[in-house]
């Protein structure tokens, strides 16, 4: 097979979803991207995927699994868990979503406990935050947060710091950059300045930072905090700050409550000065599943069908209660899936619909192979500041996740209504 | 949509105010979708003997289907908790889909709480064209409702650069492109130059002359070019503009200013209410001074943005707007920059009857409704959610329909900023039926240039509402006996039997091609999304056709 360009590929690699990405194709596979980016590599991977369809441990035709599969979920109406999982475009998560609903299953999603925290603070207060090119225009001040950008968003430094903007003309010569690292976090390397916090610091320094934004008194009493007023002056002079923070889980011993102060932080520095609080949130579309959510039902995450209407259980997620469902529904990509996760369902009959489905540990009794969304399926995306962006194939694949979970929801529609006939 | 069906709605009285019927018994009949003259006897028919027949109505602006609202939507868990909406049970055993209400509905409660109220066309008056491809999705899980969206142009960094170079006819070919790209209706400026001005040290523009930092970009060139574009253009819209200063004591200066801006040309200015404010310190109303210019210039239309009592959530992209709000409500607050666009800022809050600022705003909302003399051009609008619940029109209706409901509200309403309201005058007028299918559908319908909506003439969509009598004005409109979409019948006795996805409303006007190569050039250097990844594709039906 001859060797081609795939040029404007959007990479689900990690939250930025860079749509700049350029794939080369080789025999039927992926051999190089550019610009290079480790997670992209990653995620892009070789480009193989299984294609299988299997009912019971056997391989079938497509029919026959959509029929089985529909006989096991509506056979478990209102004790069924659907797992929302990750990389999976809009347009797949629609009938997913559909047919939760219609079977008043409990819902569950790749949302990490500390992105639910973030979620939850803004809920509570609201939020000051803005797209990645208003900062990379405008932002003459970045604050990492307990970021570590290399690890987790490899190119947001080319993207944002570095990067020449409307107000921002000389790139990174147009803006500091501070980094503030917690407990054993990563940081960012070339910052102008360091701070390191301990974990147990971290609410008292936002608390301090915020106060003095306020026109409060410093209150801090610990001298080793003695540089916050500083940093909150330098905060304030500024004309746009971001403030970058690490969005998903990292050390466990952060304070759960670390996202309300960020957010209070970032809406208080808009009296003196502008200022975005920017959540580097993972990749896999997980902004897509909670602003479809959202919009249709809205709730971004833990959203329970059983009592006929969406009801949010923010504080007790599905995937802790595995216990009270007879069955699941499991769709994305498993394998991205923490395994904590997917062995608090492992016992379960399910259907799984996704990317090399028919691998997946565990009780499977349902299983249809799809590509991968991105790679072998096109459809929409959103970025970590909620900018939906469009997917375009690059490689030949199996049937999509969309067709799949259509045709699912379509025959889980028509079992309902015979029923009710 | 039911191909080939037909339908005679018999013995109803009809309001079809672009036809000149005024409460007349006559038939209505469908085919296909469609309005025709008369259908063969035999003809299954619908018998509305005795009840009120109006086209479907036409909602000129609401926010429903935008990030914003998806952020607002995300707000406000405790106002969807309070307010399930169980899924509705269709004709033919089809379940419907579950959702939840609150001042800012899901999509698909969104939609069945419209068809339910018996409207049938609605648009979201904002949107950011970086999020359109957003809007889409939400327009398509939005049922029974015909739907489009106005784009933000008012303080995009491109088209404020053509301006400072004096290119306006070039910034006239970036807005339909720009259209075309986003798949919107109207172009729609909000507190032009004033969001851009957010994101500096200049926070807003407190005037139409005030230049935009050291350009030589004003308010008042802003609002002339992209007037000029929506009218050479010829959109069947005019610009839909949110004037600078919203929400200010003494903004009317402003806003006058802005009408004399424009003077002439054809223009539509939004939720005027808000921009209703009289001079000279205080809070009062200066809804006569606009009344009197509105009444006198028939090239400009107005929606009235009715503030109603009770709960409601400001959004809009009037970013510093919402940070005031903000500060001075102490609630929950969000803002959200948009790169090279627009903004978005949202503060949930309520109108109380005994909050001087509250009432005062009910109150001119209702002196603009009075005092309008050519009710085309004066539409119903709560400016959803901001004012109020697109929910609360049927209470607004009675509100213009039966003065004694007014008057005994009026005093219940505090009175301390009412000094000099006409409604202290003692206006007596009530709005006919006749009146009340002009603001809500026909006056709208002709506004936004949709020939096939707002009136019953053969070849108009069949969209239509029917509503028993009933003393309680609001109960009657409050709960439509029947709702046809594109002949169908979507809403029958209170219940929603069928949730048909509707059309979208987009244009894709003519532009010269020249002004491509110059965006492409600007996106790469400025953008975080690539060209060819901006424009939305894959829109249900095509672009509405331009003269």
């Amino acid at each position: 097979m001859t060797d081609q360009r795939r040029v404007g590929i959007t990479c689900l690699g990690c939250g930025l979803l860079c749509d700049d990405v350029t794939v080369a194709v080789s025999g039927g596979g992926v051999s190089a991207m550019s610009p290079p980016c480790a997670l992209g590599s990653a995620w892009l991977g070789s480009g193989a995927v299984t294609d299988r369809i299997r009912h019971a441990g056997n391989d079938v035709t497509f029919e026959a699994a959509i029929t089985a599969a529909t006989s096991l979920l509506t056979g478990s109406r209102g004790r069924l868990l659907v797992f929302l999982g990750p990389g999976l475009t809009i347009e797949a998560l629609k009938p997913a979503v559909a047919i939760a609903d219609r079977l008043q299953a409990s819902t569950d999603t790749a949302t990490s406990a500390a992105a639910a925290s973030g979620i939850l603070a803004g809920q509570r207060r609201g939020r000051a935050a803005a797209t990645l090119g208003e900062l990379k225009n405008r932002a003459d001040f970045v604050l990492f947060w307990g970021a570590d950008p290399a690890r987790t968003h490899p190119r947001l430094i080319e993207r944002l710091v570095d990067a020449k903007g409307t107000h921002t003309p000389a790139g990174r010569a147009s803006r500091t950059v501070v980094s503030v690292r917690i407990g054993t976090d990563g940081a960012v390397n070339g910052a102008d300045d360091s701070i390191q916090l301990a974990a147990a610091q971290e609410l008292a320094a936002l608390s301090i930072l915020r106060s003095i934004v306020a026109g409060g008194a410093n209150p801090a009493t610990d001298k080793t905090l003695a540089g916050l007023p500083e940093l909150a002056a330098r905060l304030m002079a500024a004309r746009y700050v971001a403030i970058v923070a690490g969005g998903e889980d990292g050390d466990p011993s952060r304070p759960s409550q670390r996202a309300e102060g960020l957010v209070a932080l970032a809406q208080a520095l808009n009296t003196p000065a502008r200022a975005a609080l920017f959540t580097l949130r993972g990749g896999d579309n997980q902004n897509g599943v909670e602003s479809l959510l959202t919009w249709q039902t809205g709730y971004p995450f833990a959203v329970e069908f059983r009592s006929g209407v969406p009801v949010y259980h923010a504080d007790r997620r599905a995937l802790g209660d595995a216990g009270s469902v007879d069955s699941a529904l499991l769709v994305g990509d498993w394998r991205a899936i923490p395994s904590a996760s997917l062995n608090a369902i492992a016992s379960l009959p399910k259907v799984i619909v996704g990317p090399s489905a028919s691998e997946a540990p565990g009780t499977t009794r349902v299983s249809i192979d799809t590509g991968r969304a991105g790679i072998h399926e096109g459809g929409t995306a959103y970025r970590l500041d909620d900018i939906p962006l469009p997917l375009a194939a690059a490689l030949d694949g199996p049937r999509t996740a969309a067709m799949v979970l259509g045709a699912l929801e379509e025959a889980v529609s028509r079992s309902l209504r015979e029923v009710a006939a | 949509m039911t191909t080939g069906a037909t339908l005679r709605i018999a013995g109803g009285v009809v309001y079809d105010p672009a036809n000149g019927i005024d409460g007349e018994v006559r038939d209505i009949c469908i085919a296909d979708g469609r309005i025709v003259t008369d259908l063969p006897a035999g003809t299954p028919s619908l018998d509305v003997r005795g009840m009120v027949v109006m086209p479907g109505g036409v909602d000129i602006h609401s926010h429903v289907a935008s990030s914003s609202c998806n952020h607002a939507r995300r707000l406000l868990p405790e106002q969807h908790a309070a307010d399930p909406v169980p899924a509705p049970r269709l004709a033919g055993g089809h379940m419907g889909r579950s959702g939840t209400g609150g001042t800012v509905p899901s999509t698909f409660a969104t939609g069945y709480r419209y068809a339910g109220l018996g409207y049938t066309t609605v648009f979201d008056a904002a949107i950011a064209p970086l999020t359109a491809r957003h809007t889409h999705h939400e327009m398509s899980d939005t049922p029974c409702i015909d739907a489009g969206c106005f784009v933000l142009m008012g303080n995009d960094d491109y088209l404020l650069r053509l301006i400072d170079a004096g290119e306006r006819h070039r910034a006239r070919d970036y807005a339909a492109w720009l259209l075309g790209a986003t798949g919107g209706y109207a172009i729609k400026v909000v507190n032009p130059g004033g969001v851009e001005a957010w994101k500096t040290p200049q926070r807003n523009l407190t005037g139409l002359d005030e230049p935009l930092g050291s350009s030589r970009v004003t308010a008042r060139g802003i609002l002339e070019t992209l007037t000029d574009a929506a009218n050479t253009l010829k959109l069947p819209h005019a610009v839909h503009i949110h004037a600078n200063n919203l929400g200010m004591p003494g903004n009317v200066a402003t806003t006058l200013e802005s009408f004399q801006a424009l003077e002439g040309r054809r223009a539509h200015f939004t939720h005027l209410q808000f921009h209703a404010y009289g001079t000279g310190g205080g809070w009062k109303s200066a809804a006569r001074e606009l009344s009197d210019w509105v009444n006198t210039h028939p090239e400009l239309s107005v929606d009235v943005g009715q503030v109603m009592f009770g709960p409601a959530t400001t959004v809009t992209a009037d970013g510093p707007v919402e940070y005031l709000l903000y500060k001075s409500s102490g609630r929950k607050w969000v803002n959200i920059d948009v790169e090279l666009e627009t903004g978005c800022g949202i503060v949930p809050l309520e109108y109380k009857e005994k909050a001087a600022v509250s009432a005062l705003q009910w109150s001119i909302g209702l002196e603009l409704f009075l005092l309008a003399k050519d009710p085309w051009r004066v539409v119903l609008s709560t400016d959803h959610p901001n004012g109020g619940s697109f929910l609360a029109y049927p209470q607004l209706i009675q509100l213009l329909m039966d003065r004694t409901v007014r008057d005994e509200r009026l005093k219940l309403v505090n009175q301390k900023f009412l000094a000099g309201s006409a409604l202290l005058d003692g206006l007596d007028r009530q709005f006919t039926l006749g009146e009340i299918a002009i603001i809500t559908r026909a006056g709208p319908a002709r506004l936004l240039g949709l020939r096939h909506k707002g009136h019953l003439g053969a070849g108009a969509d069949a969209d239509v509402t029917v509503y028993s009598r009933q003393d309680d004005i609001a109960a009657m409109f409050a709960s439509p006996r029947y709702v046809l979409k594109q002949g169908e019948l979507v809403v029958e006795e209170g219940h929603l039997r069928l949730a048909p996805n509707g059309r979208r409303l987009y244009v894709r006007p003519a532009y010269d091609d020249a002004v491509v190569p110059g965006v492409r050039a600007h996106f790469d250097r400025y953008s975080t999304v690539q060209f060819d990844h901006y424009p939305v594709q894959g829109l249900p039906n095509g672009p509405l056709g331009i003269d």
